[in-house]
């Protein structure tokens, strides 16, 4: 194992998991010295059920002062401060929140105008900004991907003067996050499915790009193992609540190590077709993945080689051969594409060209792909991407992935020729 | 047919700690002092810290931070609550708001002591002396380990005066792991430190706290006592090793902090104050021995155990039966390695220690009195395992 030369990893988040976690808040309230939560979440929450289950396991043992229930799928500012409006009305002291990526981030942010009794959420944004402990939060995930009850960020849109804030500090992480398997058991198969793959692919970039470390490697290994034991099982039978346990466990342990290592190429192409298109994240990992593996292949092989063990078994890992390990470990994650895409009737999609709305219309136009490369140039997560990418890299790995044909490792070594210096945007 | 991971049904895990690790790791405090609201920190270290020139080696790392630290190089090896009431005035009347600890035991424990009554008042020492009796978080609190620790350094426990104290609120902000001050002294306290941290991470990967979180601190600190211990025997100017080693010890305590100590500690504990040998030493020695009991009686996460000993290669090449036993073997041959390369100053077995036969029952009757899970006979077996070999 390579020791980096220099590392820091953090994770202050208190972690419950069980079948029954969720009946562990009022004690853990109480040792925060809070009682009188409001409840922040969404309509989808609610319209699952899933906020009575949290409610009956918990309100004999506290007082729930506010159930918000109307965070939009978008974080944005005006409900942010309309929301911290509501806990001050109420007399709440604490915050608990269920739900996916933008409930958790606007549960942070409505803590930052809580705890600092300020109007002006702005004035808290970029790192460090905040210096003490925030009112206590406890987050309760309702997906099996996001990892983002146990990250320290928080991304609040103001859509009126469409400005997009991220907020970074350590005590904008959870005091608590619950992970109860009776929060995924009703999740419908192709969000089952890009979650899941979601979670796999914070793992595999932890794992596989610059930033990574021994413990975010552990971290990483441990989800992956969860990942390949239990999605394919959960997809065919929902109601496997050690299933789900198991995926719910593996997303958090993808939260956290890609919350330290940082990711590469897939997230930020996965963010540029996320804000170009609409496209969920959970889908644009699943369908990027397999890609960025291939594109960094040159670089770090040895490390996608080493995925096979967890993601295959003792077995398979001692019968392929070390040279083609990595190029298995690429085929298997397609396979598992695959398995979703039989098992969702579709809905999974493997390319982009694959992915629809509601309506069932193309999500991505293959006419956008060079607004998203465009797009891809200015997200940070690039940065530790092993292998470096212009607008032509990005392009070209869209292109593929949109029609779904694989890159040709073999071929790479080319693309990475000084050529590269010589094309320019 | 696959060995499928391990998932409890009902698990917890809470590691406040922050681990800053390698090059100029010490550089960041003042940074990371801010990030914590602290901006005057009061640095209380051992003499030999200063006597080996650690405590020079913080003051330079603050040089250009423009924070003025306070240094007491004075914390005697068994400190008292006098010490820790000048320690307390000192830091009321001067107007420190942190505290960082250089090197393990009693200065650790000192640290963690002194936090309890700046985060209060010093009468609140008594009160907390017990489990989970400290009800709030503590002001902030930093570690720099030394290769020198007992391993308890970062993990929940303290031991000052004759009680102990066991509260999450024990463990530090931040643990900063500086090659310059993971060098180490000599080749015994070296391996017993970090047979100590084995110890307590092997417990907690095969034991029945076991849970993923902890297990990955678990996995990855056995995995870097394996691949550096016997080469820092062997070079002890190894400066990555040592780092690593440090690390291991770091992380073993966050493991060991969240699951309940294990027979191994228990049993060493009691054995190493009866036979006065490092602590350290006696759950290495008897590590591998209880292991083998476990395994006949089932229940533990023993064949798992052979990946962060041996790696995914010779995991993967070893029948699923003979997993187990290939792990406790590569324990005994540790031990044999350790013992070869430093020309047998690490004892082996506990014969090698010059201990005799007759303090055998009076071990396994203080390891049975402290709640060792095994009862009398099985520890009287397992602690002549330990004297005699296999």
């Amino acid at each position: 194992m390579d020791m980096p030369g220099y590392y820091e990893f953090c994770c202050r988040v208190k972690i419950i998991s069980g079948h029954d976690a969720m009946e562990k808040i009022p004690d853990t309230l109480a040792q925060l010295n809070a009682g009188r939560p409001m409840i922040v979440t969404d309509k989808g929450v609610v319209g699952a059920g899933l906020i009575d289950i949290v409610v009956n396991a918990i309100s004999d043992g506290v007082n729930i002062r506010a159930i918000a229930d109307d965070v939009p799928s978008d974080s944005d500012l005006r409900i942010v401060n309309s929301l911290a409006r509501l806990y001050r009305e109420k007399g709440c002291d604490s915050l608990i929140a269920i739900g996916g990526g933008s409930v958790m981030d606007t549960a942070k942010g409505i803590n930052i105008v809580v705890s600092e009794e300020a109007d002006d959420l702005m004035k808290f944004s970029g790192a460090n900004a905040l210096k003490r402990a925030l009112r206590p939060l406890i987050a309760i995930p309702t997906t099996a991907g996001t990892g983002s009850e146990v990250t320290l960020v928080a991304v609040i849109k103001d859509h009126e003067k469409h400005l997009k804030m991220a907020f970074v500090s350590n005590f904008l992480l959870p005091d608590v996050a619950v992970v109860d398997s009776r929060m995924t058991l009703t999740l419908p198969p192709a969000i089952t499915a890009a979650t899941g793959m979601d979670a796999l692919s914070h793992a595999v970039e932890a794992y596989t790009c610059l930033s990574k470390n021994p413990l975010s490697d552990a971290h990483a290994l441990a989800a992956i193992r969860l990942i390949s034991d239990n999605l394919l099982k959960v997809m065919v039978n929902p109601g496997d609540k050690k299933g789900r346990l198991c995926m719910s466990s593996a997303a958090t342990l993808a939260g956290i190590a890609f919350g330290n290592s940082m990711v590469g190429m897939v997230h930020t192409l996965g963010h540029s077709v996320g804000s170009v298109c609409g496209v969920p994240h959970g889908a644009c990992m699943a369908i990027l993945l397999p890609y960025g593996l291939e594109y960094n292949m040159h670089k770090n092989g040895h490390l996608t080689a080493e995925l096979l063990f967890p993601l295959a078994g003792p077995e398979v890992y001692a019968g392929t051969p070390n040279e083609e390990r990595a190029e298995k470990v690429i085929a298997l994650i397609r396979r598992m594409n695959q398995d979703l895409y039989e098992a969702t009737g579709g809905r999974h999609a493997r390319f982009f060209k694959e992915v629809l709305d509601r309506e069932g219309k193309e999500m991505v136009a293959k006419e956008k792909l060079p607004d998203i490369a465009k797009t891809a140039l200015s997200d940070g997560s690039i940065f530790y991407n092993p292998e470096d990418l212009d607008y032509n890299d990005f392009l070209m790995v869209l292109e593929v992935a949109w029609e779904g044909t694989p890159l040709n490792p073999r071929s790479l070594s080319s693309i990475h020729s000084p050529s590269s210096i010589i094309r320019t945007t | 047919m696959r060995l499928l991971m391990y998932l409890p049904e009902h698990y917890e895990f809470f590691c406040p700690v922050k681990i800053n690790s390698g090059n100029r790791a010490l550089e960041q405090i003042p940074c990371e002092l801010d990030a914590l609201n602290a901006r005057k920190p009061l640095v209380i270290a051992g003499k030999d810290a200063g006597e080996r020139g650690l405590v020079d080696v913080i003051i330079d790392a603050f040089k250009d931070s423009g924070i003025a630290i306070g240094i007491f190089d004075g914390v005697p090896a068994a400190p008292d609550l006098k010490l820790i009431k000048e320690l307390f005035n000192i830091y009321r009347d001067r107007g420190y708001d942190a505290v960082i600890a250089v090197g393990g035991g009693p200065v650790a424990d000192t640290a963690k002591m002194l936090n309890i009554a700046v985060s209060g008042k010093p009468e609140d020492i008594e009160g907390c002396a017990g489990e989970n009796l400290i009800k709030r978080p503590l002001r902030p609190l930093i570690i720099v380990p030394t290769l020198a620790g007992t391993g308890y350094e970062v993990s929940k426990y303290a031991f000052f005066d004759g009680r102990s104290y066991e509260s999450h609120f024990l463990m530090p902000h931040l643990a900063v792991i500086d090659p310059r001050m993971t060098i180490p002294e000599d080749a015994v306290t070296t391996a017993a430190t970090s047979l100590a941290a084995l110890s307590h991470a092997v417990e907690a990967y095969t034991g029945s706290g076991k849970n993923p979180l902890a297990d990955a601190y678990a996995y990855t600190a056995i995995q870097l006592i394996m691949e550096h211990l016997v080469n820092v025997i062997r070079n002890q100017r190894d400066r990555n090793g040592s780092l690593s080693l440090a690390n291991a010890h770091a992380m073993a305590a966050c493991a060991f902090s969240n699951v309940a100590p294990g027979v191994a500690h228990k049993l060493g504990k009691v054995m190493g104050d009866v036979c006065h040998l490092h602590p350290g030493l006696c759950m290495g020695m008897l590590l591998p021995h209880i292991l083998e009991k476990q395994m006949s009686e089932g229940g533990y996460h023993i064949p798992d155990l052979l990946l962060p000993l041996a790696g995914f290669e010779a995991y993967a090449s070893t029948a699923e039966n003979l997993r187990a036993r290939k792990a406790v073997d590569i324990l005994h041959d540790l031990l044999k390695d350790l013992s070869a390369v430093s020309g047998g100053v690490i004892p082996r077995l506990w014969k090698d220690a010059q201990v005799s036969e007759d303090t055998l029952q009076d071990i396994a009757q203080k390891a049975v009195g402290v709640g060792a899970s095994f009862d009398m006979d099985g520890c009287v077996k397992i602690v002549r395992q330990a004297r005699e070999g296999r």
